[in-house]
């Protein structure tokens, strides 16, 4: 290597052109100069240009060109080139040629006459009409990896000849093309990915805005969804209708990220927008499944549990395609039911559900409460380490209880989200609370047989049975009677009475013959009467849970509907001990007109 | 409860009398069905109904949504307000054909 020569008042790079040929030339300067351009490049095809040019110049060649490999591996490709033609985007196959073996050897190669070497592949010069007559190759090599090569042709001047010199200059100057090259791949990368993590959070921040808006506290339905990433496959809906009716969905799209983001996306519009028209959630869930079976592709499903929430009656009417069973349970008993899955999971098989649409199963809440979830929670991992399963989550439920709707969902949520950690898949999780019967978990047992009431009427205790009913509602008319209640409230007293006994008979007892009795207690408390409608048979449990034909009429629900209009309060409470179930109807006494 | 079906220039005219409850309401069932296999035109005359429950009134939804099917008519006349304050608070009284009298839902049949 020749000594540094430059001064400091004069340019770092010696003019090549004017220098003659064999000439002391300045190495450490072009290096320094060109390393230093290479460092600094936001795009090395550009600085690879000027490099290959200068280095052309310096040794006095003809032309250079810049290999570098596919991201396959299998090609090398022209990214740079300088002289009289450009090869630039020019593919060879990686082991072939002079560069295909300086970079499978990883050694700089010189060849003073190609047409001496096997290796060397005269096809390019055909096509380009140039004439190669030696080469002189480096590779761009990092450790051990090779991106590629930088090859010169043809040196002019002198005896034509490369020399030991030159090769050695162009590796060094190959070793700082190859780290600049590295680190702009690596750059790259990383802007790609930021660029990628900003997208999905564009992603995420959408998707969350699908999502309900937190419910007041005194709404009955609440939800919560926790995604493991950033995206997720799951979601709920909550979906009031102008008639007070509440539509609600837990659905969870097969797969993880972006693709089942963006189904679940399209789920979530369908079901807004199809929940509108629909009738029942058996007939919503087979529109959703037909529109997703017409585009869906790829084998992706969706599984859903699709509801129609009546506050009033407190009667849920829902579907439920392939999804993790809802829970509904009962503070008073501690008894949980089960709501199993009827029908396969949506987008799997276009027009699999009948005329009516999917399964429905009406759900008469009785004061309880249903949950539904994804399988995010029975999956999820606990602090213990092992799987949450659906016993765990029977006992979280049963646990948090007495906690507001909206804090207990935090609770259980909190209970597998460990602090600082992301889930292992996403979690959804909601609500259905029976709000014209309050959970009586919370509440001291049934107060009424505690203190004496103001004033106890009549108690009539008679067999559950149908033909008994006319003599309940003779009991019921005398007792209003007794405390003055006019003509219209008497009748809707009466019925009330009736329909709550009739479903002891047809419910309770399930019209057995040989039932137990129904006791009534007729009490005048402040400014109401109360009566307390006793039975001895199993507390009445979701047993009011039955299949149901969408076009039959509702008896049992359209009983309860009625009690409920005609009374200020209608539930269930803590039975005294002995007896099966305690309904209490309140009514209150018209004020007096005098 | 008691009822009686008259056949009145081949309509059907059902009057029910007294209480239909989940005592009765199988019987009234039986016979709004077996009418209309046998007419194209029924009337339940329900002015001496004292009291009605939802499984009677479980029992009209029936024989209302089999008439339909079978592109008859069905129709509720003179019904008594005991009758009509469990038919509206189950808001069926804007389902059912109602006419004030016997009379007027023959005649409204032409």
């Amino acid at each position: 290597m020749q000594p540094f020569h430059a001064k400091k008042d004069e340019p770092s790079v010696p003019d090549v052109d004017a220098q003659p040929l064999g000439e002391e030339r300045d190495h450490l300067a072009l290096i320094a100069d060109m390393t230093k351009e290479f460092g600094a490049a936001n795009d090395y095809k550009a600085v690879a240009h000027t490099a290959l040019e200068r280095i052309t110049k310096y040794v006095g060649a003809e032309a250079a060109s810049l290999f570098l490999l596919s991201d396959a591996g299998d090609m090398l490709v022209c990214v740079a080139c300088y002289g009289p033609v450009d090869i630039t985007g020019l593919n060879i196959p990686a082991a072939t040629g002079v560069v295909g073996r300086c970079v499978i050897s990883r050694k700089g190669l010189m060849v003073r006459d190609v047409s001496q070497d096997g290796d060397f592949g005269a096809a390019v010069d055909e096509k380009t009409g140039f004439t190669t007559r030696s080469l002189l190759v480096a590779p761009l090599a990092i450790g051990k990896e090779c991106l590629g090569a930088i090859e010169i042709i043809n040196r002019a001047g002198g005896d034509g000849l490369f020399s030991g010199e030159d090769l050695l200059l162009l590796e060094t100057l190959a070793r700082a093309a190859a780290l600049a090259i590295n680190n702009f791949r690596l750059t790259h990368k990383i802007v790609q990915q930021e660029r990628d993590r900003h997208e999905l959070d564009l992603a995420a921040e959408i998707q969350r805005d699908l999502l309900p808006q937190p419910s007041t506290r005194d709404f009955p339905i609440h939800g919560i969804n926790i995604p493991a990433r950033s995206v997720s496959g799951d979601f709920f809906d909550i979906l009031t209708l102008p008639d007070g009716r509440i539509w609600f969905n837990v659905a969870d799209v097969s797969g993880k990220g972006m693709n089942a983001a963006l189904l679940m996306a399209k789920t979530s519009s369908l079901f807004r927008c199809l929940a509108k028209s629909a009738e029942h959630p058996g007939q919503l869930l087979n529109a959703i499944n037909n529109e997703l079976c017409e585009t869906n592709s790829h084998g992706m499903f969706v599984t859903m549990v699709g509801g129609l929430f009546d506050p009033t009656i407190g009667v849920v009417r829902l579907a439920n395609a392939g999804h993790e069973p809802p829970l509904l349970f009962d503070a008073r008993t501690e008894r949980f039911t089960s709501v199993p899955a009827d029908a396969p999971p949506l987008g799997i098989a276009q027009d699999i559900a009948g005329q009516d649409g999917f399964p429905v199963r009406e759900l008469y809440l009785a004061g309880g409460t249903l949950y539904v979830f994804t399988d995010g929670l029975t999956e999820a991992t606990t602090f213990g380490g092992g799987m949450l399963g659906i016993d765990g989550v029977r006992a979280l439920i049963r646990d948090h209880a007495d906690q507001s709707p909206d804090l207990r969902l935090k609770s259980i949520a909190g209970a597998v989200k460990l602090p600082g950690q992301s889930l292992r898949d996403d979690l959804t999780l909601l609500v259905v609370e029976d709000m014209a019967i309050a959970p009586m978990g919370a509440k001291p047992p049934n107060a009424s047989l505690e203190t004496p009431a103001d004033e106890q009427i009549v108690r009539i205790r008679v067999p559950a049975r149908a033909d008994r009913l006319k003599l309940i509602r003779a009991a019921t008319e005398q007792a209003a009677r007794f405390v003055d209640a006019p003509e219209a409230w008497t009748f809707d007293l009466k019925m009330a009475v009736d329909e709550a006994c009739q479903n002891i008979v047809r419910h309770a007892y399930k019209g057995r013959e040989d039932a137990g009795d129904i006791v009534i207690d007729f009490m005048r408390r402040g400014g109401a009467l109360e009566i307390d409608i006793m039975d001895f048979a199993d507390p009445v449990d979701p047993d009011t849970i039955r299949p149901r034909d969408i076009t039959e009429v509702r008896p049992g629900g359209l009983g309860v509907h009625l009690i409920k209009s005609v009374c200020d309060e209608a539930k269930f409470v803590t039975p005294p001990p002995g007896v099966g179930n305690l309904f209490k109807l309140t009514k209150r006494l018209p004020t007096k007109v005098s | 409860m008691s009822y009686e079906v008259k056949n009145v220039n081949g309509a059907a005219v059902v009057a029910l009398t007294g209480d239909v409850d989940l005592q009765t309401s199988p019987t009234v069932r039986q016979k709004l069905l077996e009418s209309l296999e046998l007419h194209t035109c029924i009337v339940v005359d329900l002015s001496a109904v004292n009291y009605i429950d939802s499984s009677g009134v479980a029992s009209l939804v029936e024989a209302f949504q089999v008439s339909r099917k079978k592109g008859t008519t069905f129709s509720l006349a003179s019904v008594s307000s005991a009758a009509m304050r469990v038919l509206s608070l189950a808001r069926l009284d804007k389902v059912f054909t109602i006419h004030p009298s016997v009379e007027a839902a023959l005649s409204a049949q032409g």
